[in-house]
Parts: structure tokens; C-alpha cells; sequence
């Protein structure tokens, strides 16, 4: 088989097997054993997807007459989502979900909408791809709370609106919505007020799609009241869809950085500080796990205010770090229905999970030596070269009280001796070889991300200068 | 990974200099940071039914640090006390397109620095062997903390520093939190906030200095040996004093101390203020005093200033204080505020005094910070109208005490004397105001502690006061030590000889392997030309 043709079976395995699943649900396909195989089979899947995308990915080529492309950046998002995706596949309790066959379906078009808007070479399948990761999001929750599915729906809504607005106006400035086309179009022109404010809206539909502060008052309910594989989803691959189409966009924007540089530098200040400061705040541990990954998101904005290639690869190299803790962080959390009791004493009765429960929150606090504060470094590093010192600074601050909200979660789970099931508030994790193993990858997964930084912000490196930049 | 890469790296260079050693390895930085998170790890999985293996744990623990103190004799041994430079380095590339690369080695007072984290490392176990609840998650943290703690030390590339140095905060954190006494949340939450001001300040310093000096590298040979404006020095040296003021600790920047040395289990509390504080001085000489000369001018009677503040504060606040445990935690700032004239007064004289009190002082204050904790576990009491007369009842403990009080203060016969005399011939010209200043606050210390001593250990016996006991064989083992190693560096500075020779016997002195690095510290004050990177 033709190389080329290779690098779309990712695509086409993950969009398979959640159409599979979605059709087996409804025909009845699946028994009551299922949710001993499936989850081992889909993860299986994933990790398939995960090498042919490694094997073949490295081929650039376009399809489609340019509406995907395949290039060191498609190859890095893609390989960062079906990294988290088999993981959480694998952690997940799958008694705490509401239906298997769907809870396994929907993270797999979360991905498959990430892998589009990453390998998207218009605004169009920029577009689509973020709609239909956000589309699962939305079923997903539905199937435990279908109030906060609708709250859901009209954020959305909302959002799409604001985003479509701005990618609009972008493309009536340049005349085409080809992002490279687009991008050589507005080398020659100007940054204008006209074009400042669509992009204002587009972003604050991005930051709205990725639960940032202040964007966050819809999402963050949301999230609570999901399901552990939901919460991940809407945490995790909604987030990295929003976090690649902002990437791609500031890319395409980088003759005119102006037009959107300062308010995104806004964002990412509040995201970060914020995040932080909410996540110190709050004493649920999900609620806390969710701002601590709104402040990691803030600082993947923080990287594309740079406008250069060593900011974006940033954003990139810490984005992979991101899509991994906080897809699969809620999954390994499990039930947190009972608020932090729920976890008093994890360490001693689920060590693996307490082990990836740790790590998750440490990563998206940024906590040395985990892969976040690999990818925060590197985003500071450019802040640094950019000037951007006061941006680092708050930057900093998030991160230092993200860290302390990190802290408090650790006391419970290792300090606190475990409660009884009556006063626990919500049953511990199933335990099956497959979560233990699981939990294991991930810890192995975030532990690692930093040994191999080097190759990892290389590959981000060459991502983006396939965006353009040099 | 990092380990096959740097086994795949270039050794260390070949000694040049004859009567090198034979037990050179390139990996020996890298096993003094590794070896104990791989001890971390392998007690972290270990099976641990209802406890059984507690005492397995503490073991592990135990012969990990003996291990690596084997690995440091070894190292301090073959230390070529006569190259200025780094040496045993390791070097790999890590995020290549930040420049930032795995960069170890150790000069003069980087050793002193390892021998010090050695020593206290193992004596933080011998400490921590009365551990009961949770075992397993104790030694864990206490070996990762280790591990930063060493990792700071010998870092070579800023990325490294602050890896390893904002590494020990949560470990230390949740030992605190998790082992403490009662006001253990507030000196947790203390730490974790005047150290994250450090490390922020750190990294703000860092990013500073990496965008003055072009953003292509992380490397300290890189990194402090770019022509910086004196401007761009002032900022960065600005954020390096709070980066170590809030480490050391110093006024106005050790609100967390009290507390934590209060507060800690002993055992965490002697690598508190026995090494991690230290790395506050530590910084401020690698990063400020050798590389910024400018800044270090400038701000010179600030550090002095800092000094005396933090001197006379804890000597003050130490004579007022009715709570044992916080008294050493005041006294234990004293060598701080010594090793910060030391190096305010930027003569070679005064500079290897503040190295040698890197050494001395961090003794001294992990020896009074425990010594005071003991006394108060053993005397069920720190409540000084409590503790009274307790001399005969336990007179391990009140020698031990005594012992400490004159380390801190730096009595002839200990190492901070040697240090003190150091420092203070050195900064007398200098600094003279400060040095007066740093003198006055001794004066005050001494008649802290011999208050302190009057009323605990001589007065009369408190009738209404709790049962007493003196120290256990464990606790004597460990306090001793401490107390051995002050003594040891105060009469032996240049190692023992053979007697009626200049051979020396199996140390070659702190005070020579020191020096190794001091002349080119020194250099930009004295005139001399540094010595080229080999």
C-alpha cells in the first residue's frame, strides 16, 4: 500500500470504530459482557492508530484538493490525541460510565475531530473538526445530565457563533480560506480595526470552547456533573480541538500579529492567574483538576502572544502534555460525586490510580519534573525571548498557586486515612487489570514526556515551521 | 533514557594532572541525583502488608544515603583541589531548542556543598527511624527531596537549577503536612509560599538573564559569562537575593522558618536548614557573585545589610521567644546571615569564609534546630516556663545542646569558628558597618543561648513539669554526628595528616577542595584573570 494512503487510516480506523460502536449500540450488537472486552478492544484501536500515525504520519501530502494536510504539525496533534485517547480508553472505570458502548464512541469522534482541525488546510475543516469534537462533548454529558447538556449546547452555540463571525471576516479580508493562501494574502496587508475585532470574537469563541477563565462559567458545571470519561472528554480533547484551531489560526495571523496579539495576551494572563487562584479556591477535587487545567491552557494562549516559531512550538510541545493530563486525568479521579472525601485515603486503597491521580495534578500544575512544566518552561523561555516578561511573571504567579491547589489534593490522597463507603460519598474505582495498567501508562506517559522533551519539542519545532513560521 | 544518553556522552575529560584518580566516572553527578529517586521508586512499589516491611523501608533509606556518601568519598577524594573549574561533568543536550541541556559538575564549593547534602542526608534518616505512621510515603518523599537537594547542587545549566530546586517544594510540603506537629498547615502553606516566591523570582532572574544573553542557551558557561549590561545584571541580581532570601532564610524573607523548623519532624528539619536553605547562598554565589560583577558591587551593602537584619532579628527574636523549638529555628538563621556577610564583602578572604560556612553553618543550625526538637519531645514540653533544670535529669541531651549553642555561635574548636574568623578578616574592610552589625547580633545570640541554657538546663527544676528522658541511642547517633562533623571541619580544616608530614591521611581538607573554586569566584574583585573553561 501507498505510504500516502497509510496516513489517513488513523483517521479512518478511530472514525470506523466509533461508527461501529454507535450502530452496535442501536442494533443491540453488544451484551451485558461487553464491558469486559470493548474497552481493551477500542484502546487496542487507538493504539493502532497511534502507530500508523508514528509510521507513516511523517509523510507530507494533502488531500482532498488541500482541505487536510499532513505535516509535522498534523503529526504531532494527532499523535498527542491518540496517545490520550487509548489511555483514557484504558484507566477508565467503566462502571462509573453510563452506557459502554457510547462512552467508548464518543472520546473516539472527540479525537477524530481534534485529527481534523489539526491536519485542516481551511477554515472550513478548522471548523468542523472543532464543532464535532464539541458535538461528543455535548452527548456525552447528556447521557448523565441532559440540563447541563443544554447549558452546553447554548455556550456552544454561542461560541460557534462568535468563532464563525470572526473566521468570516478573516477570510472576506483575504479572499480565500485557504490558511496557507490566507497567510501569503496577509503578508502584504494591514492590521485594521476591521479585522481586530471579528478576531476578538473568534477568540473569545475559542476561549469559551476551551472552559477559559472568564469563559469558563458554562464549562465548568458541565464538567462536574459529567461522567469520569465525559468530564475528561469536554477537560481534555474540546479543549486541545479549541487549543490546535488557535494555533492554526495565530499561525496564519503572524504577518499582522497585532490584530490579536494584545487580547490574547489578556486571556492567557487571566487564564493563567485565574485558573490558579480558582483552583486554590475550590474544594472539589474534579472542579479543582479542571481549573488547573484552564491555567495550563492559559499558557498554550501564552505561547502563540509570541507570534514566533519558538512560542508556537511551546504552545505545541505543552499542548501534548495538556490533551494527555487533562483527557485522562477525570478517568483516573473516577467518581467525585463525593467530593474530597472521595478520595481521602486513595494511595492506600488504589495506589496505581492515587499514583496517576498525582501526576495528573502535578502535571497540570506544572510541577517539576513533569511533562507541564516541561512545556511551561518552554513557553516561558519564548515569553523571555519575546519580551514578554510581564505576561511570565503572572504566568509564574498561576503557576505557583496551582502548585499549592495541587498540594491539597495530595494531602488527601496520601495523608488522609480512607473512609468507609457510607461517609466515602461515591464508590472507589472498579479495580481491573486493564485500569491498573492503564494508570501505570499514564504515570510512565507524563514521567516521561520529560526524558524525551528533547525529541518531543523537536517534533514541535518542525510543526511549526509547517505552519510557516520561522 | 538520560542515563543511556549520558552513558553514550563524551567522559569526563582524562585527568591531566598526575596522582589523579582511578575511580573517575562519568556518571558520578548523575548517581548522586539518580540514586536516590531510584530508591524512592523501589520502596514506592514495594509490597507493604499491614506495615511489615516499615523497617525494610527504613533501611533502604538508610543504605541508600550510606551508598551515596561512599559515592561522594570517593569523589571528594579524586577532586582535584588544584583546577579552579568544574569537574566529574556530565553533559547532553535535553530541549535543544530552548538550549537547555543536562549539564552537571561540581567545582570547590559545590563540593563542600555535596559533602554537606551527603552528610545530612544520612543523618536526616537516622533522625527519621522513630517514623511510625505511613512509612513507605515518608521515606519516599524525604529521598525525593534528597534528590533535588543534590540536583540543585550540581547543576551547570540554569534549566537543571530550577528543575531541581523548585523539585523539593511539594515533597517538603507534604512532609510537613503529613508528619508535623500542631501548627503543621500554616508552616506547610508558609513554605509553600515564600518558596514559590523564590522560585518565581528564580525563573523570572533566569529568563532575564537567557534573553540578554541572545536566548540560545541555558548553560551557565554560557549564560554567566555573557557581557550583560550593568542594567540587566541589577534585575537579575535583585531576583536572585529574594530567590535566596526567601531559601537562607533572611529578614525580611523567612516568615516561613519559624514554623517550619518548629513544625517539621526532626528529620525533615535537618535537611531543611541543614542543606535545602543553604542553596539560597549557594545560588547567590554562582549566579550573582562570580558572574555579575556589577550588580555584586552595587548591591553589596544591601546583602550587609541583610546580613546584620537577619543576624540581630534572630538573636532578638530568639531571646524573646517561650517556645524551644522556635528559638533554634531563630538561632538556626544565625550562619545564614554569616555566610551572607561573607559574601556582601566580595574579597577572596570573606568569599571562602561564606563557603565554609555554607558547610559549618548548615551543621550548626540542622544541630540546634534538633537538639531543641529532642529536648522538647523528650521533656514533653517546649514551653520554656515548662523546661527547667533539666541538665541532670538528661545530660546527653544538655551536652549535646550546649554543643550546638557554641556551633552556632562559633566557638573556637568548631568549623563556624574557622568560618566566622574567615569571614569576618575578610569583610572588616569591606563592609565594616555590616560586619559590626553581624558581630553585635552574635552578642546578642550568645546571651540568647545563655539564657537559654540558665534557665533549661542549669535552673531550677520545675516541679509541675512533665516527666523527662534524655535521648535515645538513635537520637544520640544522630545529633553526634552532627555535632562530629562541626568538630571535625573546626580541627582538622585541611584534613589530618601523618604525623610529622604534609601527607594527608584520607581527607584533604574541606578548606583546600574549596579553594578550588574560590580564585575564580573572586576574580573580578581582586583583579586577576579568571581561568579559562577547559
Amino acid at each position: 500500500m501507498n505510504v500516502k494512503n497509510l496516513v489517513l487510516v488513523p483517521e479512518a480506523l478511530v472514525a470506523a470504530a466509533a461508527v461501529l460502536l454507535l450502530l452496535g449500540s442501536r442494533l443491540g450488537w453488544f451484551g451485558s459482557s461487553s464491558r469486559r472486552y470493548l474497552p481493551a478492544a477500542v484502546a487496542g484501536v487507538a493504539i493502532v492508530a497511534l502507530g500508523v500515525e508514528l509510521w507513516a504520519g511523517a509523510t507530507v501530502s494533502t488531500y482532498f484538493g488541500g482541505g487536510l494536510v499532513q505535516d509535522r504539525f498534523a503529526l504531532f496533534a494527532k499523535a498527542a490525541v491518540l496517545l490520550a485517547l487509548a489511555i483514557v480508553l484504558a484507566v477508565a472505570d467503566w462502571t462509573a460510565e453510563d452506557s459502554v458502548s457510547i462512552g467508548l464512541a464518543m472520546p473516539l469522534l472527540a479525537a477524530f475531530g481534534v485529527m481534523v482541525a489539526a491536519s485542516a488546510g481551511d477554515l472550513v475543516a478548522l471548523w468542523a473538526g472543532l464543532e464535532l469534537a464539541a458535538a461528543a462533548g455535548v452527548v456525552m454529558v447528556s447521557l448523565r445530565r441532559p440540563d447541563l447538556a443544554l447549558r452546553l449546547v447554548i455556550t456552544g452555540g454561542v461560541a460557534t457563533s462568535l468563532l464563525l463571525i470572526g473566521l468570516a471576516f478573516l477570510y472576506a479580508t483575504a479572499g480565500t480560506s485557504d490558511l496557507t493562501a490566507m497567510r501569503e494574502v496577509l503578508f502584504g496587508g494591514a492590521p485594521t480595526i476591521a479585522l481586530a475585532i471579528p478576531l476578538f470574537l473568534a477568540i473569545s469563541g475559542l476561549a469559551l470552547r476551551a472552559t477559559l477563565p472568564p469563559y469558563h462559567l458554562a464549562g465548568i458545571p458541565t464538567i462536574l456533573g459529567a461522567s469520569p470519561v465525559g468530564a475528561g472528554l469536554v477537560l481534555g480533547l474540546v479543549a486541545a480541538a479549541a487549543a490546535v484551531v488557535a494555533i492554526k489560526v495565530a499561525a496564519v495571523l503572524t504577518p499582522i500579529p497585532s490584530v490579536y496579539s494584545s487580547y490574547l495576551e489578556v486571556i492567557a494572563a487571566v487564564a493563567m492567574v485565574g485558573g490558579g487562584a480558582a483552583a486554590l479556591a475550590v474544594r472539589s477535587p474534579r472542579a479543582r483538576m479542571a481549573y488547573l487545567a484552564a491555567g495550563q491552557i492559559g499558557w498554550v494562549a501564552a505561547g502563540l502572544v509570541t507570534h514566533y516559531r519558538a512560542g508556537l512550538a511551546g504552545s505545541m510541545f505543552l499542548l501534548g502534555a495538556f490533551a494527555v493530563a487533562a483527557t485522562v486525568g477525570p478517568a483516573v479521579m473516577g467518581r467525585a460525586e463525593g467530593g474530597e472525601p472521595a478520595l481521602a485515603g486513595m494511595a492506600v486503597l488504589r495506589p496505581a490510580r492515587a499514583a496517576g491521580l498525582t501526576l495528573a495534578m502535578l502535571s497540570l500544575a506544572g510541577a517539576p519534573p513533569l511533562a507541564g512544566f516541561f512545556g511551561e518552561f518552554a513557553v516561558g523561555a519564548a515569553l523571555a525571548q519575546s519580551g514578554h516578561f510581564g505576561l511570565l511573571a503572572l504566568g509564574i504567579l498561576g503557576a505557583l498557586l496551582s502548585l499549592a491547589a495541587a498540594v491539597g489534593t495530595l494531602r488527601l490522597i496520601y495523608l488522609q486515612s480512607p473512609l468507609e463507603e457510607a461517609r466515602r460519598g461515591a464508590a472507589l474505582p472498579v479495580l481491573t487489570r486493564l485500569s491498573t495498567f492503564g494508570a501505570v501508562a499514564f504515570c510512565i506517559v507524563i514521567a516521561a514526556y520529560g526524558l524525551l522533551s528533547n525529541p518531543i519539542l523537536g517534533l514541535a519545532d518542525q510543526g511549526a515551521e509547517a505552519l510557516g513560521l520561522r | 533514557m538520560i542515563l543511556m544518553a549520558i552513558a553514550a556522552a563524551s567522559p569526563t575529560p582524562a585527568p591531566v594532572v598526575p596522582g589523579a584518580g582511578i575511580f573517575t566516572s562519568p556518571l558520578l553527578m548523575s548517581l548522586l541525583v539518580w540514586v536516590t529517586v531510584v530508591s524512592a521508586i523501589a520502596i514506592a512499589i514495594l509490597p507493604n502488608p499491614r506495615g511489615r516491611y516499615d523497617v525494610l523501608m527504613k533501611q533502604i533509606g538508610f543504605f541508600t544515603n550510606l551508598g551515596l556518601v561512599f559515592i561522594l568519598f570517593v569523589a571528594y577524594n579524586q577532586f582535584e583541589a588544584f583546577l579552579p573549574t568544574a569537574q566529574y561533568e556530565e553533559k547532553v543536550p535535553w530541549l535543544q531548542a530552548i538550549g537547555a541541556s543536562y549539564h552537571l559538575g561540581v567545582d570547590g564549593p559545590g563540593m563542600v556543598m555535596l559533602i554537606l547534602s551527603g552528610l545530612i542526608g544520612i543523618i536526616s534518616v537516622l533522625a527519621s527511624l522513630g517514623v511510625r505512621e505511613r512509612v513507605r510515603t515518608y521515606f519516599v518523599l524525604l529521598l525525593l527531596t534528597q534528590s533535588a537537594i543534590n540536583g540543585a547542587i550540581v547543576a551547570r545549566d540554569m534549566f537543571v537549577l530550577i528543575l531541581f530546586w523548585s523539585a523539593a517544594v511539594v515533597p517538603i510540603a507534604i512532609l510537613i503536612l503529613g508528619w508535623g506537629g500542631p501548627r503543621r498547615h500554616a508552616a506547610a502553606w508558609r513554605l509553600v509560599g515564600y518558596w514559590g516566591l523564590g522560585t518565581a523570582a528564580l525563573v523570572i532572574g533566569t529568563m532575564v538573564l537567557y534573553a540578554a544573553a541572545g536566548g540560545s542557551s541555558f548553560d551557565m558557561d554560557v549564560l554567566l559569562k555573557a557581557t550583560i549590561s550593568p542594567r540587566v545584571q541589577l534585575v537579575v541580581a535583585i531576583a536572585m537575593i529574594v530567590a535566596a532570601a526567601t531559601r537562607l532564610p533572611l529578614f525580611p524573607l523567612h516568615g516561613w522558618a519559624r514554623d517550619v523548623y518548629a513544625e517539621a519532624p526532626i528529620g525533615v528539619t535537618v535537611v531543611v536548614a541543614g542543606s535545602a536553605a543553604r542553596l539560597g547562598a549557594y545560588l547567590l554565589l554562582r549566579v550573582v557573585i562570580a558572574a555579575e560583577p556589577a550588580a555584586a558591587h552595587l548591591l553589596s551593602p544591601v546583602l550587609a545589610a541583610l546580613a546584620a537584619l537577619t543576624v540581630g532579628y534572630a538573636a532578638l527574636a530568639a531571646l524573646r521567644t517561650i517556645d524551644i523549638r522556635q528559638v533554634g529555628a531563630y538561632l538556626s538563621m544565625i550562619p545564614g546571615g554569616i555566610t551572607m556577610l561573607g559574601l556582601a564583602a566580595l574579597s577572596p578572604l570573606a568569599i571562602a569564609g561564606s563557603v565554609l560556612s555554607l558547610f559549618a553553618g548548615g551543621m550548626a543550625a540542622a544541630l540546634i534546630v534538633s537538639a531543641c526538637a529532642t529536648l522538647a519531645d523528650r521533656a514533653q514540653s517546649r514551653s520554656l516556663q515548662v523546661l527547667s533544670g533539666l541538665a541532670p535529669r538528661m545530660p546527653i541531651l544538655a551536652w549535646l545542646l550546649t554543643i550546638a549553642g557554641f556551633g552556632i555561635l562559633g566557638v573556637p574548636l568548631f568549623g563556624t569558628f574557622l568560618a566566622e574568623i574567615l569571614t569576618f578578616f575578610g569583610s572588616f574592610k569591606n563592609q565594616p558597618i555590616g560586619a559590626f552589625a553581624v558581630a553585635a547580633g552574635l552578642v546578642i545570640a550568645a546571651i540568647a543561648l545563655a539564657s537559654l541554657f540558665r534557665r533549661v538546663l542549669f535552673g531550677l527544676p520545675n516541679p509541675d513539669a512533665p516527666g523527662v528522658s534524655d535521648a535515645s541511642l538513635g537520637e544520640t547517633w544522630y545529633l553526634a554526628l552532627l555535632a562530629g562533623a562541626l568538630l571535625w571541619v573546626g580541627l582538622f580544616p585541611s584534613g589530618p595528616k601523618l604525623p610529622g608530614t604534609d601527607t594527608p591521611l584520607f581527607d584533604q581538607g574541606l578548606v583546600n577542595v574549596l579553594a578550588a573554586g574560590i580564585s575564580d569566584i573572586s576574580s573580578p574583585y581582586t583583579g586577576a584573570t579568571p581561568s579559562p573553561t577547559p
